[in-house]
């Protein structure tokens, strides 16, 4: 039992990374922005936290820069693919590879280390204690000490789908995602648009990078987004971008992340253990997506 | 100053590297007036539009809006000033719903631009029961015929308040019925004061609405006059250049055996609306069969049956004696050339150069094109083959590497026509088309669908305007509600009686519309 429970509230903690990035992506998904810099923007928001949280003693303005680190990477990409039209894979790539170098080059620069860094000094985010919830067995621990960001993001999951597909904005978005020409006709900059679905990306996966740094584990390694940016992409095409669909799915690759990581030290490779959680979220993803298209007939269901 | 409302001055339009589209224009518009431009196919009227409302920058020249130097670098700011376009092109969001797209770019939001529809949507209920415009505002853009799309074009025009109207080729798609309700309401518009610019190849539509005419060719401004005393032969005159033969001549048809043949067809959508109903008839050898009926009868899913894009549950369709029921599209192509009423869509592929779409069936048919090793195209046969559609069909284009959506509208749809023309086939499938030919191009592809015929094929031709069904159709069918309620000879009936066959279903439609019980 006691296992049971650790995995369930292991499971929580390494899907919010995941939720948070693809809530993100799922603004650029909609304006059809092929955003595949979350990975990078993840990582650098990480280095950037640990740095604010390490040099202010405030884990509050670890947090800001995580988020303002996320805040930049996404305003490069959007001067890039939408101010100068570049092409999104080439720049998304670019930004990718920039973001590992850089912080793996600023990590022995800054902090004079390789491969990780670990600190004292570095304020990692306090865990809340749900009050009355905390005391019920076997519950108390799944639902409360989590990082706030925890239920942040889940609250979050709810906002972002009434943004997406309840809002003026949520319309505009998905419209230029399919013709921008029509909605510039209209007079709505579909440009302004997508640099705003980016801009949000960016801030999000940002939040993703800072919790990674902050409140999963504190301290910060080389590539320690470890492909989860790519994960939450993967989500966001297959789930179509929506936000409860989103929620669900990071759940599952959560899950098995925290299955994962109970395999290790058994008999089975440990090279095997870490795929666990990629193999069951593409599994997952087939029939999360096959059982979508059937129910819609094909086609996407009515929004209004 | 009235007639400082609108006025271009020596506008220039150059589409790199060297189309020159307009050729320094002059052209006043005067508030409270209906001002129609009229041209060629590529005459440049679509393109001094959008340099009006900042969809294209111009290349030189000035605009003044209101007395004062307007310079629209966006839409956005045309919108602000209070212009709105209907576009040639149509703007819309193909999987949003007929009422999204209405709303869109002018949305009702309340607390956090929280979408709020309760006011909203009876008012674009409203607006669509008071044009008459028949159509169904929780349909989705992609199921709809181009038809319903371009009423739904107008209706974004007409949601949003503005002074200036400018419609670009707005009836290319509707009945002479439906048109006729839209001018009535603009006319009203016009006596509050707005100020309308109209662009149409249909002359008549001219002539009965405007207040002055301008006349283009070659990207320049020929003339402006008013509307007093004109007639429809000097006007194509202008156009043209030269005389138009407005109604075709044409031999007796001579029979031959059945090359199509539709038995039974019944087709029930995804809603469970009956959309045919035991549709049957044939086209022979040597003759053109009309379909006429208001919009949305059944047509539209007809020719997706006969192309194989819909399947029937039940019926057969025959094609030059072969039964194609089951067969995909393919093997349907290869007994059929098709102008589909969409050229935007189904017609062409944007993005691809003129070349790629001229040959587009053909490189999979047509031995002509192909390399000496079969499985390749030669490139040098395919332009070739390009070279001899643009020049029959006086194809008006910058060069043959551009992408087709850098032709004019018309142009895109002389590729096409062309396109299919020289497949050569029994049978003919032509679901509207001369939407937005110039009068000079009408006649020539009517001429070329009469030279078919006398050279012994079969033609089901559906189209929106009677005159054209009058002048080709050597027998005319209406559909209404999903059957053909009526089969008459053009020279044995009017327009009135078939005008009545066809609104006897518009009664009928409440009813119709109402989701009949299927499958049990
Ligand atoms: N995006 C573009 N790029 C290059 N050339 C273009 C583009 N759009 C239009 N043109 C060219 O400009 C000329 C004028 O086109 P325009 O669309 O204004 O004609 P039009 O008078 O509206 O014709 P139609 O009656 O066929 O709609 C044409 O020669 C066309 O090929
Ligand atoms: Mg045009």
């Amino acid at each position: 039992m006691h296992l049971m429970v650790e995995m369930i509230r292991s499971s929580i903690l390494s899907a919010t990374p995941v939720l948070l990035a693809g809530l993100g992506g799922a603004y650029t998904f909609h304006a059809n922005v092929f955003n595949i810099a979350m990975e990078g923007m993840m990582l650098i928001g990480a280095f950037t936290a640990v740095a604010g949280s390490y040099f202010s003693g405030s884990w509050i303005m670890g947090v800001l820069s995580g988020i303002a680190g996320g805040l930049v990477a996404a305003l490069i990409f959007a001067i890039f693919v939408v101010s100068l039209k570049t092409d999104e894979f080439v720049t998304g790539t670019a930004l990718n590879m920039l973001a590992l170098g850089g912080t793996t080059y600023s990590l022995r620069q800054l902090f004079h280390v390789k491969g990780a860094f670990m600190s004292h000094a570095i304020q990692s985010m306090p865990r809340w204690n749900i009050p009355l919830i905390s005391r019920i067995p076997h519950l108390g621990p799944i639902l409360s000490g989590h990082p706030f960001i925890v239920y942040a993001s889940i609250l979050l999951a709810f906002v972002v789908e009434w943004h997406i597909f309840g809002t003026r904005y949520g319309l505009r978005l998905r419209a230029v995602g399919e013709d921008a020409r029509a909605v510039d006709s209209v007079g709505v900059s579909s440009d302004r648009i997508k640099a705003q679905a980016i801009i949000a990306s960016g801030v999000l996966c940002g939040l993703a990078g800072a919790y990674l740094s902050l409140g999963y584990v504190t301290l910060f390694s080389e590539n320690m987004s470890n492909g989860r940016g790519w994960i939450a992409l993967a989500v966001i095409i297959l789930t179509r971008g929506r936000p409860m669909g989103l929620l669900l799915m990071s759940l599952v690759f959560g899950l098995f992340d925290g299955l994962g990581l109970s395999l290790q030290g058994t008999i089975i490779p440990p090279q095997f253990t870490q795929m666990v959680p990629y193999i069951a979220t593409i599994v997952a993803l087939y029939f999360y997506s096959r059982e979508k298209r059937s129910a819609r007939g094909g086609k996407e269901t009515p929004t209004t | 100053m009235q007639d400082q409302f609108i006025k271009m001055d020596s506008i220039t339009k150059i589409y790199p590297p060297d189309t020159l589209a307009l050729d320094k224009v002059d052209l006043e518009i005067q508030e409270g007036e209906i001002h129609s431009i009229i041209g060629e196919n590529g005459a440049g009227k679509s393109t001094l539009m959008k340099v009006f409302y900042g969809m294209a920058p111009p290349s030189g020249g000035e605009i003044h809006f209101r007395g004062r130097k307007a310079k629209f670098a966006t839409p956005r700011e045309a919108v602000a000033s209070g212009i709105g376009m209907v576009h040639q092109e149509f703007m819309l969001i193909p999987s949003y719903t007929v009422y999204e797209n209405v709303i869109l770019g002018a949305e009702p939001a309340g607390r956090f631009g929280t979408l709020r529809h309760a006011d909203t949507k009876p008012k674009v209920e409203e607006l669509v029961d008071t044009y008459g415009l028949n159509i169904d505002i929780n349909s989705r853009i992609g199921d709809i015929s181009v038809g319903a799309q371009q009423k739904v074009e107008i209706l974004k025009l007409l949601y949003r308040d503005v002074d200036v109207l400018i419609m670009d080729e707005p009836t290319a798609a509707l009945t002479p019925q439906e048109a006729g309700e839209l001018f009535a309401r603009l006319r009203g518009l016009n006596k509050v004061g707005k100020t309308i610019i109209f662009i149409s190849h249909k002359l008549d539509e001219v002539l009965e609405l405007s207040d002055r005419i301008t006349v283009m060719r070659k990207g320049r401004r020929v003339v402006t006059v008013d509307n007093r005393g004109l007639d429809k032969a000097e006007l194509a005159r202008a156009m043209v250049g030269r005389d138009v033969v407005f109604s075709i001549e044409k031999a007796p048809a001579s029979l031959g055996e059945i090359v199509f043949e539709a038995r039974g067809l019944r087709y029930v959508d995804e809603n469970g609306v009956i959309r045919l109903e035991g549709v049957s008839f044939d086209v022979r050898r040597g003759e053109i069969v009309g379909i006429a009926g208001v919009e949305g009868n059944g047509q539209y899913e007809l020719v997706q049956l006969v192309t194989g894009l819909l399947s029937a549950q039940s019926g057969r369709v025959f094609i030059g004696g072969h039964d194609v029921t089951g067969e995909d599209v393919m093997a349907r192509r290869k007994l059929m050339c098709y102008v589909p009423q969409d050229r935007k869509v189904s017609g062409s592929a944007q993005n691809m150069s003129l070349v790629d779409n001229a040959i587009m069936t053909h490189h999979r048919l047509n031995p002509e094109i192909e390399d000496r090793c079969e499985a390749l195209l030669s490139s040098g046969r395919c332009r070739a083959f390009t070279s001899r559609l643009v020049e029959d069909f006086g194809v008006l284009v910058p060069e043959l590497d551009a992408p087709i959506s850098s032709l004019s509208g018309g142009n895109q749809q002389k590729v096409v026509v062309g396109r299919e023309f020289m497949l050569d086939t029994d049978f003919i499938l032509l679901d509207q088309p001369t939407r937005g030919l110039d009068v000079g191009s009408i006649e020539y592809v009517q001429e070329e669908v009469v030279r078919r015929r006398d050279a012994g094929a079969g033609c089901l031709l559906i189209s929106a305007d009677l005159d054209e069904l009058f002048s080709l159709s050597d027998r005319i069918l209406v559909m209404s509600r999903g059957r053909v309620v009526a089969e008459l000879r053009p020279e044995a009936t009017t327009r009135e009686e078939i005008g009545e066959y066809m609104l006897g279903a518009k009664d009928a439609q409440e009813d119709w519309r109402a989701r009949e019980e299927v499958g049990k």
